[in-house]
């Protein structure tokens, strides 16, 4: 009861999240708000600090090759925080999919759109 | 019988109105969004204010709007160690304290964080020699009924980006060190705050600006945090004006860096 509970008000607040741009401490240009890309893997970290808070993200790659660590950031904690969002969203050595807005420039790094967990559990705006 | 200096301050607190709450500012961080033209918030290419600049000033904010169209015009609160400075700093995310008392009001906001001191106790302004231009400025106020009438002088605005001086948001708006701003900051109804702001400059402006932004209540018993822009600064300026990204090794990610 109470995971779903969790899982509903996650759903609730990442629709919130999503409708806010989050980018506040600095200029977002260098994300493609156009693009939205995919990336699936194990979360490694989430530094739940000011003044971004970054999911870091060990994303697969091809079969049998090592996987490929990926910077997601986000609002800052006092904003993810007064939405719902807490350091245990996303715990190291969970399965997630992530959508982003990728840099223009290709880096290894993104804009924080919304997650899937195995389980179906979403964080942000999945459409 | 005479009273106490504790009695009479509480009995001048019970006449003050009550901002108690959390507050948070509405629309985004466009300053002056009723003269905006352009699509998009203030980092938008093509966004623009139209402040009755004179052409001095018409000129700088044009430049300022190329650099920022070209991503190389860095935001002062950027380098984590400015303040917003004023009138900035009524143009903030994040959350909003009014802390009324009869000496002084203070406008306490979390993004930065900042502290702005409006002094009530009937001083004056320092004498012209007697002050310089710092970020938040001098402000002295008096009320009038539920109204904080905010004089503010002594800002530091000038020749941004150059003097390392504040803006009022990214589009790289900008005031002189004359700037003289008349705040009538007041409660409208439960939810809703107002700031409504007349600015004059005589060396920036060849009319008053006026500006209003209003703040709508967060629930009660939000709590606001720290906001420590130092704790984990992923995104530091270049000395070119870009603002970077770090990857995982703290290293700037992209080619070009």
């Amino acid at each position: 009861m109470r995971s779903k509970l969790i899982a509903a008000l996650l759903v609730t607040c990442g629709l919130l999240v999503a409708a806010q741009t989050l980018v506040a401490h600095h200029a977002g240009t260098m994300f493609d708000e156009n693009k939205t890309t995919e990336l699936t893997g194990t979360i490694k970290e989430f530094q739940f600090t000011n003044p971004h808070a970054w999911i870091q993200v060990m994303a697969d790659t091809k079969p049998g090759e090592a996987p490929k660590e990926w910077s997601v950031e986000w609002g800052s904690p006092n904003q993810l925080s007064r939405q719902g969002i807490r350091p245990s969203t996303f715990k190291a050595g969970t399965r997630v999919t992530m959508r982003i807005h990728p840099m223009r420039d290709g880096s290894a790094a993104g804009n924080f759109v919304a997650a899937k967990f195995e389980d179906g559990k979403v964080v942000g705006r999945w459409e | 019988m005479l009273l106490t200096a504790a009695a009479a301050s509480a009995q001048n607190q019970a006449a003050l109105p009550d901002w108690t709450g959390v507050w948070q500012m509405q629309g985004g961080t466009v300053f002056d969004r009723a003269t905006q033209t352009g699509q998009g918030g203030a980092l938008s290419k093509g966004v623009r204010e139209h402040p009755p600049y004179n052409a001095e000033f018409e000129a700088m904010y044009q430049r300022n709007l190329k650099l920022r169209d070209s991503e190389k015009l860095p935001d002062p609160i950027n380098t984590c160690g400015t303040p917003a400075g004023f009138p900035r700093l009524l143009n903030v995310p994040d959350t909003y304290e009014f802390v009324v008392r009869p000496e002084q009001t203070w406008i306490l906001t979390e993004n930065g964080p900042n502290v702005m001191r409006i002094y009530t106790d009937g001083r004056a302004h320092p004498a012209p020699d007697d002050r310089w231009p710092t970020y938040t400025g001098d402000s002295v106020g008096h009320w009038e009924g539920d109204t904080l009438v905010i004089d503010t002088v002594s800002t530091r605005m000038s020749h941004y980006p150059e003097s390392g001086d504040t803006v009022l948001d990214r589009s790289g708006l900008i005031l002189s060190d004359a700037a003289h701003i008349v705040t009538r900051l007041r409660r409208l109804d439960e939810q809703t705050m107002e700031a409504k702001m007349v600015i004059e400059d005589p060396k920036a402006l060849t009319a008053p600006w006026n500006v209003t932004k209003t703040y709508r209540r967060l629930p009660k018993g939000t709590r606001v945090y720290d906001y420590a822009c130092a704790e984990n600064n992923r995104n530091p300026v270049a000395p070119t004006g870009e603002t970077l990204i770090l990857g995982p090794d703290g290293k700037p990610l992209g080619a070009a860096k």
